[in-house]
């Protein structure tokens, strides 16, 4: 299962590396110099992310066309978005190590390492 | 009837009054792990108490509508009926349908309960997809670290099977080596500790019950105490000293080398908790905070069951 998800994050990272739609056959190409792959892994793993709304594909000739749905900059700045947003009942349970903080919170925390930075660094503290 | 009152009442009690006694024991985060054990049973035993307030209920309901019916018999069958069968048969259908009603709401609630942890559960799993999938992974990183390619100083972990640990570029950017295993430390005991499944199940009860005192509470302090006990964890693993440097880096934004030295500026949450790492509390309270949860825990089951006892002979 955790092999079979690294390709999902390996096969999306190739598409979006990629300046044009590509075939099946063009990324099980690119695959094979790399590792030992059958080209029905990849097959359904595209079809797999084409299910799951990572992938929209075109139909040509006999084979499809995948694209990313979204750019690799969209689907981060989406997770940064939820995973900031934070603190509601239905959201996604993460556990931040800093909580956010709001600017009255930080303003407290840096004056705080202003004061302990104007402070003569212990010997063989400092770095 | 009375015995439900009386349960229910003790709920109440609970829910209303064992957060002021339990906030101020659990402010230091001294015994952590203690704290979160008596939040969480203060906040089960409440809802212990209402269920079984509300069993005792229903069954006074069903004794009341079965001797309701057997003098109901006795009287038509002699032909009368008198003000007392009238005045009965009122009192029994009260009950009854108060009975009916807490059914139903407790039914609601339950419901509404179980559909929040749903969605967030959905939401979770396809956050941790989204982020191994468009997240990279480091060729040296052997702990399932995942970069995401943004400007915020973020690091976070999301509950998983495995569990995945999500920290930004930005952040990347600002901590050093010692630092960086400081926080993924952190993050490891989150999810080796299942805090997750903690702030879950908490946070959907404050949703479920907006204006119980020890219900919006409880899950802030809860997750409070279980921050602190991910860095007991990782100032064990990492060094204390990296973990506040790390703190710090990421709370003000800024690469700062700190020297350890005494902070004052409790009142808020990271300079807190770097106050608690830098002067850890004495021996002496923290015996003293251990001793009053480990009463509070011994006390409040006692008392549970003798209320429940009591109400169940009366």
């Amino acid at each position: 299962m955790r092999g079979f998800g690294d390709l999902e994050t390996v096969i999306m990272h190739r598409v979006w590396d990629h300046p044009s739609p590509v075939t099946v056959r063009e990324l099980f190409d690119e695959l094979r110099r790399e590792r030992a792959i059958a080209y029905t892994t990849v097959m359904s793993t595209m079809d797999n992310l084409h299910r799951k709304g990572w992938l929209d594909r075109v139909k040509e000739g006999k084979a499809y066309r995948y694209a990313a749905t979204a750019s690799r900059e969209e689907y981060s700045a989406r997770l940064m978005r939820e995973a900031l947003a934070g603190g509601g009942n239905t959201e996604a349970v993460l556990n931040h190590f800093v909580a956010q903080m709001d600017g009255d919170d930080s303003e407290v925390l840096r004056s705080v390492v202003r004061r302990l930075a104007a402070e003569p660094a212990e010997p063989g503290e400092s770095r | 009837m009375i015995a439900a009152l009386l349960v229910f009442a003790y709920g109440v009690a609970v829910a209303w009054w064992l957060p002021t006694l339990l906030t101020p024991l659990t402010r230091s985060g001294a015994g952590a792990r203690l704290g979160m054990i008596a939040w969480l049973t203060a906040m089960a035993s409440a809802l212990v108490s209402v269920g079984v307030a509300l069993a005792l209920l229903i069954r006074s309901a069903v004794t009341g509508w079965s001797r309701l019916a057997e003098v109901v018999c006795r009287e038509v069958s002699g032909g009368a009926c008198t003000p007392v069968v009238y005045r009965s048969a009122l009192y029994e259908l009260g009950l009854g349908l108060a009975a009916l009603l807490a059914t139903l709401t407790a039914i609601t609630l339950t419901w509404r309960y179980g559909r929040r942890l749903q969605q967030a559960r959905r939401r979770t799993r396809a956050h941790a997809e989204a982020a191994r999938i468009t997240g990279r992974h480091l060729p040296a990183d052997t702990s399932g670290m995942v970069v995401l390619d943004a400007s915020q100083l973020a690091a976070y972990c999301v509950p998983g099977r495995p569990g995945t640990i999500v920290v930004t570029s930005g952040a990347l950017a600002i901590l050093e080596p010692a630092q960086l295993g400081a926080v993924l430390a952190h993050e490891r005991a989150h999810l080796a500790g299942r805090h997750h499944l903690l702030v879950a199940l908490t946070r959907g009860l404050a949703a479920v019950f907006p204006a119980v005192p020890l219900f919006t509470r409880g899950p802030v302090e809860v997750a409070r105490l279980a921050e602190m006990r991910a860095d007991d964890a990782a100032a064990l693993r990492a060094g204390r000293r990296p973990l506040i440097e790390a703190l710090l880096a990421m709370g003000t934004g800024a690469a700062v080398p700190v020297p350890v030295a005494a902070l004052a500026a409790a009142g808020y949450a990271v300079a807190a908790r770097v106050q608690r790492l830098l002067e850890p509390p004495h021996r002496a309270s923290r015996t003293r905070h251990a001793l009053a949860l480990i009463c509070v825990l011994l006390v409040l089951p006692v008392v549970s069951a003798l209320v429940f006892a009591l109400a169940s002979s009366s």
